[in-house]
């Protein structure tokens, strides 16, 4: 939530900004044509509280890095939800329309091709390169002239930090850097020696901190995107707890002998870890050859200290990593076979991208899947704001559902018919059954509405007042009027 | 019906109505009150209340809390008694009541209380009060629009003030004392300011209600809020055997019939009759006698429309007002249809509603434990308010607690609610706000369970907290150890506090 603030607060700030109307340097015009291009995207995401509909498209200009093999390098986030993607070159100003090749929204990166292969002709692509604490970094913006604004970036601290996704650590850069104003700055490239060691994250034009996404992480990413199928960035499905306090240290029996470690305190239905077999309550002492301290860090050799996180994510999916563990104080060793988990494998999918939303609307009953999307049309305090049951679930989605929930339907709102009389009130409400039928997904809902029960169609809740019934004759006579009366184009749309 | 208005008084915090209690030090006077009606001998009626009261810090429940004072108003009754609301005199440490034209500070003590329904009867020290005073007669409902006059002590003067004004509804309203209760409640017009609390309202000479709770002035203006007749006698009812039992509850949800289509799955004619019964608590009074599902069609032979209102002399009314009328003891017939089958049921309203964990809590210590400088306290409305919780777990336990009959498996629901720093828990400070649910393999479903837990010898005291996987661990030699220093440094004058 904090990053997306930010984020916010970077793209208003450099749009707001004023054109500089000097002319760039003598020197720079003469030289080669940079290696980056203007992208614009059109954006239009849905509208989770009308899902039948799309929330008014809105524009983000930025700059993309030229890579190799006619690609561009973007953040996911210029291009999410694009309804329109097109390159322009800097210094000419030509455009062509582009296609989205790859793309990782955890990672928050993608790969635009344009649409006419000599679009980048004579640009020389960039390469990739990894810095450290200490470095000192060029911020690359263009001037309306096309000519590169360089501004020096000195690269404070690595660690695995927040990106823009909740629940997505990755490796981040943190850079302390003093950044002009210029219009199409939403997504900027970050170089060091005339090469690329990573892409704009976000700045806060206060404190002048920016994050970047770190070359490790594009050099993943770059990888997957060339290979067939696209693996991702892999978790082993635990969370860990310090072991700092010696009364934990003591009832966890780890020999005093032994430094490091961390209490594994939950282990995910499903996950690579729980097939390699570890449990709750074992204790992690090594990850593919690096011990890890109490604290859950590894000594990077060119970063230093870093979270144990950074040795799985940045593994190649479907790698087999050592693990080493102590289970009631005794040695245990087991291979983890590494994957990435897909947002649509949780039960309230963290984010849902280039996805129409799936809804049905029973008479006016609107029901849809409970998504982190959903939740976020409450505003950027959707945590304090959307219904508590609701943002409950999706906070502790791991801990409460068993393993054959695939989804969450909602009755989210009631739209008043002459159906739903006296169901107005009703609305957040999870929906449990339709004809008794038990509702795993959406897609349950249109198979459990061809028998109706007696005539009627039966809902069934999970709270008050934990059923309702419609008329199954005048819910389908009614269609075509509730379509007209409230403008829906259809019904519902399912998989 | 406390159950299912919930959420009523939830949403009525955000439109909070203010109790009429006085600071002792009021703002000054805007306007003075002239006597609207000629007031022979009600001077003789009136007691000004002086109350010196301490509130427990549930932050620091060790400690006796803060000392603060109120003035209200309070009118005397027959038995030598003083009528008031049980929020002028809720936490008392100290009571004076004086009389209009008598110099006389007389000490005085709260015989009965009724928090639910915000009444209360106090009894005088010394002899020689009651002297020359005249008791009041309680009236009737009055009828709208007709006219009424308030008495007491509010802000703006010393002296005893009189408004007048009209009835403007009379409706169920949410008694903000506790926040959980709703009773029949009546709308005046006239100012009712901050110490008319406790007073009375007359018409034609008798009492039609107590004036008890008003919105300030930026919310609503000309809206005063009387505890009607019927309540009233119900409270000095219920005490009439030396005892005061509490509000009765059926302890379920209804929702109600009025969508045809829902009527007509459920066999149900076309006649706007009859509720359906959503909710029953468990261990409630319903518990047992009625299912979810059934339709409820009449209540003692008053039937119950489809909005759940019911006709109780001649005024149409929520169907719970015949339960509101009732006693620990009595009974309620509910005629009903269950699986389309007409069927006559009886509830007994024997069972107290046991979680009051949301309502305000008064005349109670807070209770805690404090082992190894961990303070462990149920989870309460007091609570909550203290502590400003934000954690999403602890509000989820707090505000489902009935709807997910949460009850059940914790009757109490403790928290770690603070850690004051001591070497033995430098590294436990991230539990704060886990929600205990084993000791030592134990299950605690009340803090008694956790304290038993405490005493018990054990190595290690593991508790394990709901939905974390690492146990708070705590080595018992070193807890030990460490409870003198504890004590001494943060001026903990008990380590626990296992009853109310």
């Amino acid at each position: 939530m904090e990053n997306s603030n930010s984020i916010t607060v970077f793209l208003m700030a450099l749009l707001a900004s004023a054109m500089p109307m000097y002319a760039a340097p003598a020197a720079a015009a003469a030289a080669r044509p940079v290696p980056v291009v203007r992208v614009n995207a059109t954006n239009q995401a849905w509208d989770y509280f009308h899902p039948w509909t799309k929330h008014a498209p809105y524009s983000h200009r930025g700059l993309g890095a030229v890579l190799d093999h006619g690609e561009v390098l973007v953040t996911a986030e210029l291009i999410q939800n694009a309804s329109y993607v097109e390159l322009e070159r800097a210094e000419s100003g030509d455009k062509v329309p582009a296609t989205v090749e790859a793309v990782d929204y955890e990672a928050d990166l993608a790969l635009l091709k344009p649409a006419d292969d000599g679009f980048l002709k004579g640009i020389t692509p960039l390469a990739l390169t990894d810095a450290a604490v200490g470095d000192h970094l060029a911020v690359w913006q263009l001037e309306t002239t096309g000519a590169l604004l360089i501004t020096d970036a000195l690269l404070t601290t690595v660690e695995v930090g927040r990106y823009p996704q909740e629940d997505v650590a990755l490796l981040n850069y943190s850079l302390t850097t003093s950044l002009q104003y210029r219009d199409g700055s939403f997504t900027v490239p970050i170089a060091k020696a005339g090469r690329l060691a990573g892409l704009l994250l976000r700045y806060d034009t206060r404190s002048q901190n920016a994050n970047a996404i770190p070359a490790a992480v594009i050099e993943h990413f770059l990888h997957d995107a060339a290979s067939k199928n696209y693996g991702g960035f892999p978790k082993a499905g635990l969370l860990f707890a310090p072991t700092r306090d010696p009364q934990l240290r003591r009832y966890a029996k780890i020999p005093t002998m032994i430094p490091g470690g961390v209490y594994i305190t939950d282990v995910e239905r499903n996950s690579p870890a729980q097939e390699a077999g570890i449990k709750q309550g074992d204790v992690l002492l090594e990850i593919a050859g690096k011990s890890v301290d109490q604290d859950g860090n590894y000594i990077d050799p060119r970063h230093g200290k870093l979270s144990l996180v950074n040795l799985i994510s940045l593994q190649t999916a479907g790698s087999d990593v050592p693990y080493k563990l102590l289970r009631d104080g005794k040695p245990l060793s087991v291979d983890v076979t590494l994957r990435h988990k897909a947002a649509d494998a949780y039960v309230i999918p963290p984010y849902i991208v280039g996805k129409s939303p799936g809804y049905y609307v029973l008479g006016g009953l609107v029901l849809q899947e409970l998504s982190r999307e959903y939740l976020k049309e409450w505003g950027s305090d959707w945590q304090k704001k959307a219904p508590e049951r609701l943002v409950y679930y999706d906070r502790y989605q791991t801990e409460l559902f068993q393993a054959d929930r695939k989804r969450l339907v909602i009755l989210s709102q009631v739209l008043p018919t002459t159906d739903t009389i006296g169901y107005e009130e009703l609305g957040s409400l999870v929906v449990t059954k339709i004809n008794d039928v038990p509702l795993m997904s959406l897609a349950d809902v249109p198979r459990a509405l061809e028998h109706p029960l007696n005539g009627f169609h039966k809902i069934e809740f999970e709270e008050n007042p934990n059923v309702i019934y419609m008329d199954a004759r005048h819910v389908g006579e009614h269609i075509e009027t509730l379509k007209k009366t409230y403008g829906l184009p259809d019904i519902s749309r399912t998989e | 019906m406390r159950f299912s208005t919930l959420r009523v008084s939830l949403a009525f915090l955000l439109l909070p109505a203010r109790l009429l209690l006085a600071d002792v030090h009021p703002t000054p006077p805007s306007a003075a009150s002239t006597p609207a009606i000629p007031v022979p001998a009600i001077h003789r009626s009136l007691a000004r209340i002086t109350t010196t009261s301490q509130d427990p810090n549930y932050r620091e429940p060790w400690a006796a809390g803060t000392i603060s004072g109120g003035v209200g108003t309070g009118f005397i009754i027959d038995g030598e008694r003083i009528l008031t609301n049980a929020h002028v005199v809720s936490n008392a440490r100290f009571l004076t009541v004086e009389k209009e034209d008598d110099p006389r500070k007389y000490t005085a003590k709260v015989q009965f209380i009724g928090h639910d329904c915000d009444l209360a009867v106090l009894k005088v020290n010394e002899p020689g009060f009651f002297n020359n005073t005249v008791p009041l007669d309680l009236g009737n409902i009055p009828e709208i629009e007709s006219t009424v006059a308030a008495y007491g002590y509010p802000v703006g003067g010393d002296r005893m003030s009189v408004t007048e004004g009209i009835v403007s509804r009379i409706d169920f309203q949410t008694y903000t004392h506790s926040l959980v209760d709703s009773h029949l409640a009546i709308q005046i017009s006239a100012a009712i300011n901050p110490g008319n609390s406790g007073g009375p309202v007359l018409q034609h000479g008798k009492v039609v209600g107590v004036a008890f709770q008003g919105y300030s002035g930026d919310v609503a203006q000309n809206v005063g809020y009387m505890i009607p007749v019927p309540v009233i006698e119900r409270f000095l009812k219920d005490i009439s055997d030396g005892h005061y039992d509490k509000y009765m509850d059926l302890s379920i949800a209804t929702f109600p019939l009025q969508n045809p289509a829902m009527r007509r799955a459920l066999g149900l004619a076309d006649d706007d009759r009859g509720v359906m019964v959503s909710t029953v608590a468990a261990e409630g009074c319903s518990d047992g006698v009625l299912k979810p599902g059934d339709v409820l069609m009449s209540i003692d032979g008053h039937e119950i429309a489809s909005d759940g209102f019911t006709v109780l002399d001649g005024a149409r009314v929520e169907m719970v007002e015949v339960v509101e009328r009732k006693f620990k003891g009595d009974s309620v017939k509910l005629h009903i249809i269950r699986n389309r089958q007409e069927m006559d049921v009886t509830v007994p309203l024997d069972a107290a509603w046991p979680y009051l964990m949301q309502a305000n809590t008064y005349d109670a210590a807070p209770r805690y434990v404090l082992y190894g400088g961990l303070l462990f306290q149920p989870l309460s409305r007091n609570f909550i308010e203290a502590y400003d919780i934000e954690d999403l777990r602890v509000r989820f336990f707090y505000d489902f607690f009935l709807q997910d009959e949460l009850y059940k498996e914790h009757p109490e629901v403790i928290v770690l609610s603070a850690v004051l720093p001591d070497p033995t828990n430098t590294y436990l400070n991230d539990f704060k706000n886990g929600v205990v649910d084993e000791i030592n393999g134990e299950k605690v479903r009340t803090l008694d369970d956790l304290a038993n837990g405490f005493r018990k010898q054990a190595d290690q005291y593991v508790i394990k907290m709901i939905g974390a996987g690492r146990p708070l661990v705590l080595d018992r030699a070193a807890a030990e150890a460490a409870r003198e220093r504890i004590d001494e440094r943060y001026n903990v004058v008990k380590e626990q506090n296992l009853r109310d």
